[in-house]
């Protein structure tokens, strides 16, 4: 493999007149916008979680009131794990969906088509997101036209909408196309010569995918399911479109906590724990991404 | 052999299926925009323009579309150089703080919209930038910039190292080898990104609706038309829009094959496996 | 569904968006273009369908003020965005009535001159609209209401079995009830079927037999949603009853040709009312003053009767007339007939009373049990 080399500041210093610019220029866009357009907004996202609100308006305080109220709330306990596990649950169904599509993909169609099929997995997001969830909704209810075409062959109804499969179908919505996406950008890489070095050895092609494609292509696959499960833990239209907003999930909790007279400072709080289990989740997902792969060599 | 075209063909099939299931809400939308019942419902009401003929007529529409155009294509610009930029950063260099210098990248999609929303409502209108399309365009970029740098840099990842170091050493200056090397081969990425994070532009209602004022985006007015009367009108909207974007991305597709299909293949994510 | 939008009106409002268009090119012209300081241009903050060109398109003609419209999908959004823009944003602000209050107590309307509109030509009953008023002062005039019960399946369901909101625990129909997902409304109406009278206004130990009949209800349901998620469970038959939604509801549903109705059942119903109100921080005060008095006239409020997001009730008796002149198809189904029974008849029989915030406990302990309830 290669990437054994080092390449640090230091041996782009060496080899440019202008090493520290040529750096910064990359290096510094990125937080310059997000300082001068994001930081102050996430801090007034933190510091709102002290405030409180009278006359239903938010006011400066410093109380601890909305972490003590939320946190101890069966609800939102409840309410979090369930948001954590469909998060998951979401990222696994859709990774493990995706990876044919971007193994066949990345091995099995030509070089046009693969642009073609990777250009048509962004369309979608080009049309509502609103418009396609209320769509499904057409397909899915009892009365809908999945239950219909059923019908004609005497199965069904089944119930498709208020629950679990129907929020999961929702997610899938949401993140299937960039999954299968990030998974085919990291598959479309993998040295086909391993490949080809795995059959001389007659490993067979099952255990050629799982022993050779998978490890190879590991970065992206995880960067994707990572992205698969910041999405869908954010969502809000799947639960509430789809699974009819029972049981709820942390975005329509936080939904609720503006209803309940302005509290967005409450509403803040259920952000601020969604935001730090996301960098959590984020950073142990790329640990592993890394630190496995450079294990492994 | 036998076997090996089996699975090429199930793959082939397997995929088409997924696509199906992606479209499926998209094809069920087109067909219901043609539904004479004003609401969607199994079996369909007959056929009918009519919801076409009020969409085109709304010039709330026609405005929203009209911002949500500059609004994606200038956010997604935006995003992606920076995206560009900072993956790139990752990819090259080793610094302290490197984890929270990619956490402040990461953190914005990580934030629900509709809160974020009124923090950068808050903000940006404390500083008079609130209130115009430029708002929204602050605000996109500021939630693109993941999307494109995961995709940038994945591509990065898969470059050799010794490509770069190579150019270096013909005497080729860090900007020039970077023109000459990075770029060409993460331009996939670059036009993946680019779409993407207009993508994501075109998607987001949430923040729009509190940052924009009176420049409403196609997505908060579709927002909108989902309350009260759920006109059905959004169902010929979304097809439009499809339609729209599906035509100019089969003619980018057609384009780039026409242009240089030797250069476009040598592009292709197949090619640039590492040679070292 | 009435469109009356003539093709000279809509060819100004395409040469303004051409102007709008031009302005956005240079992004940071933007904002400029709608704070012109030679235009009469008055902003409206609202639920969406009234800043429509078929409510508003005569006013802007007549007046040559363009009505500038920014809306909003509920009503704790609308305060934060008034809050949170720069002050003089929004000139005139159309809420609910329970907001009413909320935007007074938070500094964000002003009084206003009771004789600057036809209040007289207002039905008693909301000539002194207790909303209207805060210790004494107008703050707000009432420009459209409608009543919510029970929505049913009429196909399905029959009237006399919607008379009671029992219906909503029997058998016919299991998991297959309904509701919008908004606290206020069902437990307000739970609290009716109950028997508290005024339905908002209970103690400790009704307030928990609310919060029981609500809990019973878990089993029953079918879907909480937003309003494009009821109007799908209603056409396709998800759910055959919802409470706390009304005529409005049911009218679109119906015209669109789905078997829906809307019914008071005996236990009563609730009043929702909209209202419209002028943001303190406005700098054109005039021209606020000028668009209320348009929406609540009688030309205005025929629009308002019938404007094509959602049909309502008016509160204006001249408007009534007009109406009954001008369109007395929709008068018969807005019973807003002058001759026979109407929607002012249930208002005196005292079936109605009007959609308020809880009084004894506060908002967020009765919102507390919405949630409890959805995580169920």
């Amino acid at each position: 493999m290669v990437g054994t080399i080092p390449t640090t500041s230091a041996t782009g210093g060496r080899r440019s007149r202008g090493p520290r610019g040529f750096a910064l220029a990359f290096a510094l866009p990125m937080p310059v916008w997000q300082t001068l357009f994001f930081v102050a907004a996430l801090l007034f996202l933190i510091v709102m979680t002290f405030w409180s609100v009278r006359n239903f308006r938010v006011e400066p305080d410093f109380t601890m009131a909305n972490w003590v109220k939320m946190l101890s709330a069966g609800y939102f306990q409840d309410t979090y794990f369930r948001t954590v596990w469909y998060a998951a649950l979401a990222a696994l169904v859709a990774s493990l969906i995706a990876f044919p599509c971007a193994y066949g993909m990345a091995f099995k169609l030509s070089p046009s088509f693969q642009r073609i099929v990777a250009s048509s997995l962004i369309l979608p997001y080009f049309t509502s997101y609103l418009v396609r969830a209320y769509s499904w909704k057409i397909l899915l209810t009892e009365n809908g036209v999945i239950n219909g075409v059923l019908g004609y062959v005497n199965l069904g109804p089944f119930a498709m909408t208020s629950n679990l499969f129907a929020v999961l179908v929702g997610y899938m919505t949401l993140i299937l196309p960039i999954v299968i996406l990030l998974q085919y950008f990291s598959l479309a890489h993998v040295d086909r010569r391993l490949i080809e070095a795995a059959h001389n050895l007659r490993c067979g092609a099952l255990r050629t995918v799982i022993q050779v494609v998978i490890p190879s292509a590991r970065t992206g696959l995880i960067l994707a399911a990572t992205f698969a499960f910041i999405l869908s833990f954010g969502d809000f239209v799947s639960p509430s479109f789809l699974g009819n907003n029972k049981p709820p999930t942390l975005s329509i909790l936080m939904v609720d906590a503006v209803k309940s007279g302005s509290q967005w400072p409450r509403a803040a709080v259920v952000a601020i724990t969604m935001v730090a289990t996301l960098l959590l989740v984020a950073f142990l997902a790329m640990a592993f991404a890394y630190g496995r792969k450079a294990e492994s060599r | 052999m036998m076997s090996g075209r089996l699975v090429t063909l199930a793959l082939r099939t397997y995929l088409a299926l997924a696509l199906l299931l992606v479209f499926a809400p998209i094809i069920t939308s087109f067909i219901y925009s043609f539904d004479a019942d004003k609401y969607a419902a199994f079996p369909w009401g007959g056929f009918s323009t009519r919801w076409y003929g009020e969409a085109l007529a709304d010039p709330d529409v026609a405005k929203g579309f009209h911002n949500t155009i500059i609004v994606a294509v200038t956010s997604a610009l935006i995003a992606t150089a920076i995206g560009f930029a900072t993956a790139y950063t990752d990819y090259r260099y080793r610094f302290f703080g490197k984890n929270a210098y990619l956490a402040l990248a990461l953190l914005p999609p990580t934030i629900p919209a509709i809160i974020l929303g009124l923090a950068m409502l808050v903000f940006l209108s404390r500083v008079g930038l609130s209130g115009a399309l430029h708002s929204i365009i602050i605000c996109h970029v500021v939630y693109s910039i993941p999307f494109a740098m995961a995709l940038i840099r994945l591509r990065l990842g898969q470059m050799d190292r010794d490509l770069e170091a190579a150019a270096w050493n013909l005497g080729a200056s860090e900007w020039h080898a970077l023109r000459e090397v990075v770029l060409p081969f993460t331009l996939p990425a670059i036009l993946a990104a680019l779409f993407l994070a207009m993508a994501v532009s075109f998607d987001e209602y949430a923040i729009a609706w509190f940052v924009s004022g009176f420049s409403e985006t196609l997505p908060v007015r579709i927002l909108m038309l989902l309350q009260r009367e759920v006109s059905p009108k959004v169902n010929a909207i979304g097809s439009l829009v499809f339609i729209v974007s599906m035509t100019l991305v089969l003619v980018a597709q057609v384009m780039l094959v026409m242009r240089a299909p030797s250069q476009a293949a040598a592009n292709g994510p197949r090619q640039g496996a590492g040679r070292g | 569904m009435i469109h009356t939008t003539p093709r000279g009106r809509r060819s100004v409002t395409r040469r303004g968006f051409i102007k709008g268009s031009a302005a956005a090119i240079g992004l940071t012209a933007t904002s400029g273009a709608w704070a012109q300081s030679g235009d009469k241009v008055v902003s409206l903050l609202s639920w969406p369908g009234h800043g429509a060109q078929d409510v508003i398109g005569d006013f802007e003609k007549a007046t040559g003020i363009k009505v500038q419209a920014k809306e909003y999908t509920g009503g704790e959004e609308m305060m934060a965005l008034l809050q949170s823009s720069p002050p003089g944003t929004y000139d005139v602000v159309l809420s609910d009535a329970e907001y009413v209050i909320q935007l007074q107590q938070a500094g964000l309307i002003t009084e206003l001159d009771a004789g600057a509109y036809p209040l007289d030509d207002y039905w008693p009953e909301f000539q002194q609209f207790p909303a209207q008023y805060v210790d004494g002062k107008l703050f707000a005039i009432v420009v459209d209401y409608g009543f919510l019960g029970l929505v049913y399946n009429s196909s399905v369901l029959s009237r006399e079995e919607v008379d009671s909101y029992a219906i909503l625990s029997s058998e016919k129909v299991k998991g297959k009830v309904g509701m919008y997902d908004w606290y206020l409304p069902n437990m307000m109406c739970l609290s009716l079927a109950n028997g508290n009278r005024p339905p908002h206004d209970i103690d400790g130990a009704k307030f928990e037999a609310v919060k029981q009949s609500l809990f019973a209800l878990a089993p029953e349901m079918s879907g909480i949603g937003v309003w494009s998620s009821v109007f799908s469970q209603l056409t396709n038959k998800e759910s055959l009853v919802m409470p706390g939604v009304g005529a409005w509801a049911a009218l679109l549903l119906e015209q669109g040709g789905v078997p829906i109705k809307a019914v008071v059942p005996k236990e009563g119903g609730l009043q929702w009312t909209e209202m419209l109100a002028i943001s303190a921080t406005s700098q054109k005060q005039d021209l606020a003053v000028q668009l209320v008095q348009y929406l609540t006239s009688p030309e205005g409020q025929v629009k308002e009767a019938t404007k094509s997001a959602y049909w309502a009730s008016i509160p204006n008796k001249a408007g009534w007339k007009l109406l009954n002149e001008q369109n007395p198809k929709a008068a018969e189904s807005l019973e807003h007939r002058l001759d026979k029974r109407n929607v002012m008849d249930e208002f005196k029989e005292g079936k109605i009373f009007i959609r308020d915030v809880p009084k004894q406990q506060s908002i967020e302990v009765w919102n507390e049990a919405w949630t409890e309830f959805k995580n169920m």
